[in-house]
């Protein structure tokens, strides 16, 4: 096996360590940044329509952004269970429960941002 | 088929075509999201003809045409990793060109468009300005469905996912590793 520029100790083929080395983080264990990632899509996804209803109300009427955000939320949580479900195929490691605790937090956050914000 | 030779390691390769998987479903996100904000932009042009660069539905709008291309250029970048996804003659895939001419177009038309509408003010959906955007993503998806088809056929051969029972959806995934999926000439 034809091995990349500074990996393999110059004759045979590449060795756990080799492996390790050019697999770097494995995807398995960004379930953090991930999750991370899609909290943080939430709550600009919540911004971005916060601002339109607050600072344009005349062309977005509060429940057309809470529609919207809805919407995108829905959007949002079934990518983040498509990365995590992706990243964890074929492993041992199972994020189940951090995936369910955060889209149940999300679930109820969006529920009582539509039932009390902007009204 | 051609078996191709392994020149990396089959869980390192898995391990790079997950992380470029990633990668697409996050703009896969970001492109569903943009649906919702054509009737959003659409509901805001019912009250305002031709408003600013700086309304929310065009923050989103925008930034979405900045996303992708970011996301897809990086995709480009760390693409040259695996050896399989490379287009002919070792240049970047064919399907990845395509979709960075589409964004090169409809970036080039944002320019156009201000200037249109510099002199023409009402923003109707068919005027010519508008062509090259949409025509401009239109390619730039094509194109990334033919690049994602080969990552996923790839996956599919290395055994980290499950072929397509359809024989017509099998036919494509063997094409597509052989890099036939736009014609049997073109790679």
């Amino acid at each position: 096996m034809t091995l990349p520029k500074g990996f393999g100790s110059g004759g045979g083929g590449a060795g756990s360590a080799d492996v390790e080395k050019m697999i770097g983080r494995r995807v398995e264990n960004m379930t953090g940044m991930i999750t991370a990632s899609f909290i943080a899509a939430w709550l600009a996804t919540f911004g971005g329509t916060a601002a339109g209803y607050f600072v344009y109300p005349w062309a977005y009427p509060t429940p057309s952004g809470h529609y919207a955000f809805i919407v995108l939320t829905i959007v949002e949580a079934i990518g983040y269970l498509f990365c995590v479900k992706v990243m964890e195929e074929g492993t041992r490691k199972n994020s189940n429960g951090i995936v369910g605790g955060v889209l149940g937090g999300v679930t109820i956050g969006t529920i009582a941002i539509v039932m009390f914000v902007g009204h | 088929m051609a078996q191709m030779p392994a020149l990396l390691p089959k869980e390192v390769e898995i391990q790079r075509l997950k992380k470029i998987w990633l990668v697409v479903i996050a703009m896969g996100s970001t492109a569903a999201s943009v649906e919702v904000d054509n009737f959003v932009d659409g509901s805001l042009h019912q009250t305002s003809i031709r408003d600013s660069a700086f309304t929310p539905a065009h923050w989103w709008l925008y930034s979405h045409f900045v996303a992708l291309p970011l996301g897809w250029g990086f995709v480009a970048i760390y693409d040259r990793k695996v050896p399989v996804l490379r287009g002919p003659n070792n240049s970047m895939n064919t399907g990845l060109k395509m979709t960075v001419l589409g964004y090169l177009a409809t970036m080039f038309t944002i320019g156009v468009n201000e200037m249109w509408h510099f002199w023409f003010v009402e923003e109707i959906f068919a005027v010519p300005n508008h062509w090259m955007f949409n025509m401009g993503v239109v390619v730039a998806f094509m194109g990334a469905l033919a690049y994602v088809v080969r990552v996923y056929a790839r996956l599919v051969e290395l055994g980290a996912e499950t072929p397509g029972e359809n024989p017509y959806v099998a036919e494509m995934y063997k094409m597509a590793l052989e890099g036939k999926l736009y014609s049997r000439s073109i790679p």
